[in-house]
């Protein structure tokens, strides 16, 4: 990847943790997020039908009742079922007075759930005692050595783009940083990638029910995640919701969203992305102009986390290939929740040199525009841009316009599926199950996946075939960079010795291997698999390939 | 918002001098200071639009940089063939506070580009729309009713084009949000007017006429549909209002790709137009797309490859009637 430093060429710059100072901001974030909920639905309730507070109030109540009543829920919860029926059963009689009260009481308790911390000791314990146990994971005889040996890790865990890029950037605002999303693993191996890279901790918003396992919530809770509890659809608490996300980064606090929203089922690169919370950033931006602090810009860093296998691959890939109507939304019994699965997982990728790969992009406004090392904008044709123009508007003055910055968001976030593409760093397992799910499509006559495990089993390919492939889609990727890269490894190696490399991942930590060698031929052992490994490429046209 | 009009051809001229009587000043940005010296002296554009006395209130200029300190919405009415010239200095001199609106029926030859495409790519505006419909540049300035539609993402481009635009009595003005969809349809009605110059010149008579005409509503909602477009978009102004007014008896004779169609009934192409390029690029969305295009294949096949007329004719009359 040209133009970028490999964060492993140390020395690097500490940057400044403002995730030091959240503690102290806690309460008054808090009591904002209340503040201007309240303020914008009480605002809103003025047009009344949908809007009024009778009508909110009722959604919340609806939707907890329904929650509680079908799907799993704690004691806790259980508990105050009466409490939602008594509020829906009373709503049309309460008085204007009690039902704002209601409605305070119920934005305050949302906004202290969603709230993280911040704690500086565990942020230490953590910095330091994460690499030396996944040192000891991967070599059990280095952690009696201590914490010497953290520097194993480097040369299993890549981590390059132009992070003193966005260090720079980082000085100078605020980061949202936006990376893919295959796995529960995603945001502890991002934290440790932007820690690596002498990037500042960044706050995130994670599932609750990853708060469930008790030691994973102590640090999670510690170290800046705030609570996201994706089981609540009423849109009061995505109102409370988005406004913490606003408020903090108002507020300078570097801020991190999976924007595909949830772990890619597929195994794809995330073709669109949500915009819900990615739209909190021109929120917050927007209220910054508007305080006339034109110099506090935003600044959108995307980044692709890349496995040569994935830890949570085989329940993804299920749920993917459910019928329809049986997919999950959150899945909580996978692999993440089996402390064995996890350990084996690590060990399994941490000994095999760059089978994870963490990219950064350079940053971007929120316009899409690229960003330089002092913070400004330019456009595709490299002019000076100021962001705060596009917040203009008919009357020339910066204004408040939701349609119109929702349309930017959905640009913004078209910009980051492309960078997405061009971030990619494929695996050898990516390209060697490409190469055999082509040849297998070619054999059955169809791309139609359902089609292809009924009749898959038994496939064999010669693997010279295979190796032939790798050659001509190493080539082809070579002459298309927008389409994502082979990590310059992979680039010199014989296509045997790829595919080799490919097996060796496909062996010894899924159920069963996903491909195996017999003499000279390749043998289809979890078809399903090879078609959630393929995926990482399936934004690349058979055509293009052919 | 203020108005500027970029680009003094037929259509440039004509809307400027229909908006410029609601009493405001419209700046039109004109190519040549011969223009602009005309406009200024005897409040003519003789080359593009003979015979109209143009409004006192059109302020001509060569300046780009006045242009867009003077409005924020900028109506680009540039020759396709010109329109990466005018963009690259436009861009030089707009931010992010402008609206641009084009009114090209183009495609960029090479990638097969829309216009909103290359405005985002040539300069730092993101607020982009497209006008396009059965607007004539010499019904405009005789002032016969004309509708277009201008159609963006954002809700500010559109109301503001429309407040800006909307001229009682003479010009009336839709808005929608389809912007893809609006700018296909204003590129793929200038192939079909060639097939429909060609059909008219061979004499196929009224039936044949007619199904070629619903054949391309359908070819063109295809292409427009998957290339993200919205259904009724081609059906509309932008589509087959175009088409219809293109390719009608009393105006045809002004359309350029209707000229070209009766030509090609006499032998090969002897020039290559809008709507005839545009053929040529739209086949090759359309083979990535996937989608079908048998007028528009007819069309790029006679134009640029020579294929004989009457081949042509036969292999789209051969086209299975359940295949569409």
């Amino acid at each position: 990847m040209p133009a970028t430093d490999r964060s492993d060429r140390r020395p690097i710059q500490e940057a400044e943790n403002r995730l030091a100072s959240f503690n102290r901001e806690r309460n008054s974030i808090i009591a904002e997020v209340e503040r201007r909920v309240l303020a914008g639905r009480l605002d809103a309730a003025g047009a009344g039908g949908d809007a009024s507070i009778e009508y909110v109030l009722n959604d919340v109540a609806f939707q907890e009742i329904r929650r509680l009543e079908r799907g799993p829920a704690s004691e806790g919860e259980k508990k105050r079922l009466p409490e939602w029926r008594d509020l829906a059963r009373r709503l049309g009689t309460m008085s204007d007075d009690e039902r704002r009260r209601r409605l305070s009481e119920q934005v305050g308790r949302y906004a202290r759930d969603i709230a993280g911390s911040f704690s500086m000791r565990v942020f230490r314990f953590a910095t330091s005692l994460l690499p030396s146990l996944l040192s000891g994971i991967l070599a059990p005889a280095s952690l009696l050595q201590g914490v010497r040996h953290v520097g194993d890790l480097s040369g299993k865990v890549i981590v390059d783009g132009p992070t003193d890029h966005i260090r720079a950037c980082a000085d100078r605002g605020t980061l949202v940083v936006v990376p893919t999303h295959s796995s529960n693993m995603d945001s502890v191996v991002i934290g440790w990638s932007m820690h690596r890279a002498g990037l500042p901790p960044v706050t995130y918003g994670a599932g609750k029910n990853l708060f469930t396992n008790p030691l994973i919530s102590y640090f999670m809770h510690n170290l800046g995640a705030y609570r996201v509890d994706r089981r609540l659809g009423n849109l009061l608490y995505k109102d409370v919701l988005k406004a913490y996300s606003t408020v903090l980064l108002e507020r300078g606090f570097h801020s991190l969203f999976f924007p595909g929203g949830t772990r890619s089922r597929s195994g794809s690169v995330e073709k669109r992305v949500k915009l819900g919370l990615l739209g909190t950033a021109l929120n917050a931006y927007a209220d910054n102009l508007r305080r006339g602090e034109v110099q506090r810009r935003i600044y959108v860093i995307p980044a692709t986390i890349n496995y040569g296998i994935v830890l949570e691959a085989e329940t993804l890939i299920d749920d993917f290939l459910a019928e329809e109507g049986k997919h999950r939304y959150i899945i909580e019994d996978d692999e993440f929740s089996r402390l064995g699965r996890v350990l084996d997982f690590t060990r399994r990728i941490l000994s095999m040199e760059g089978a994870l790969h963490i990219r950064y992009g350079a940053p971007l406004d929120l316009f899409g525009n690229k960003v330089d090392e002092a913070g400004d904008s330019h456009d595709a044709r490299g002019r000076l841009v100021d962001p705060a123009t596009y917040m203009i508007g008919p009357d020339g003055q910066v204004a408040a316009d939701p349609q119109r910055d929702a349309e930017y968001t959905k640009s913004l976030g078209d910009e980051i599926v492309r960078e997405f593409r061009r971030l990619t760093v494929f695996m050898p397992t990516h390209l060697v199950a490409r190469a055999i799910f082509d040849r297998v499509a070619k054999a059955t006559g169809t791309r139609d996946v359902y089609m292809m495990l009924r009749t898959y089993e038994g496939t064999e390919i010669p693997a010279a075939d295979v190796c032939a492939d790798l050659l001509r889609i190493r080539d082809t990727l070579a002459q298309r960079p927008g389409m994502g890269e082979l990590p310059e490894r992979f680039q010199r190696m014989r296509p045997s010795d790829m595919l080799d490399d490919a097996l060796l991942m496909f062996r010894g930590y899924h159920t069963r291997p996903v491909v195996e060698k017999q003499g000279e031929r390749l043998l289809v052992r979890d078809m399903r698999l090879v078609y959630y490994y393929q995926n990482r490429t399936a934004h690349i046209p058979p055509e293009v390939l052919s | 918002v203020s108005l500027a009009v970029l680009g003094a051809g037929a259509f440039g001229t004509a809307l400027a001098d229909v908006v410029a009587t609601r009493g405001e000043a419209v700046h039109l940005w004109c190519e040549t200071q011969e223009q602009v010296d005309e406009i200024l002296a005897t409040r003519t554009n003789e080359r593009r639009l003979p015979g109209v006395k143009l409004h006192a209130k059109i302020v001509p200029t060569t300046s780009l940089a006045d242009i867009a300190r003077a409005a924020r919405l900028l109506l680009l009415a540039v020759p396709s063939t010109r329109l990466p010239d005018a963009l690259r200095p436009l861009g030089d001199v707009v931010d992010g506070s402008h609206m641009i609106v084009h009114a090209s029926g183009a495609l960029t030859a090479d990638e097969g580009k829309r216009v909103s495409e290359l405005v985002r790519l040539e300069t730092p505006v993101r607020r982009v729309g497209v006008l396009a419909g059965p607007a004539l540049a010499r019904d405009l300035a005789e002032r016969r009713p004309c509708a277009v539609v201008i159609a963006s993402p954002f809700d500010d481009v559109v109301a503001t084009t429309r407040s800006a635009l909307l001229t009682e009595g003479t010009l009336r003005v839709y808005g929608s949000h389809d912007l893809v969809g609006t700018e296909l349809s204003a590129v793929l009605c200038g192939s079909f007017t060639v097939a429909l110059g060609l059909a008219d010149a061979l004499g196929v008579g009224t039936g044949p006429r007619a199904v070629l005409v619903c054949r391309a509503i359908a070819e063109g909602t295809r292409l427009c549909v998957a290339a993200g477009g919205n259904e009724r978009t081609f059906s509309g102004l932008a589509g087959l209002g175009n088409l219809l007014v293109r390719a009608a008896s009393a105006s045809a004779e002004r359309s350029d790709d209707y000229r070209l169609g009766s030509e090609l009934a006499k032998g090969p192409a002897p020039r290559h137009t809008e709507g005839a390029r545009a053929a040529a690029v739209a086949v090759k969305l359309a083979r990535r797309l996937g989608v079908r295009t048998p007028i528009l294949d007819a069309i790029a096949g006679v134009v640029f490859q020579n294929v004989p007329v009457k081949q042509a004719a036969k292999r789209l009359a051969e086209i299975g009637a359940e295949e569409e």
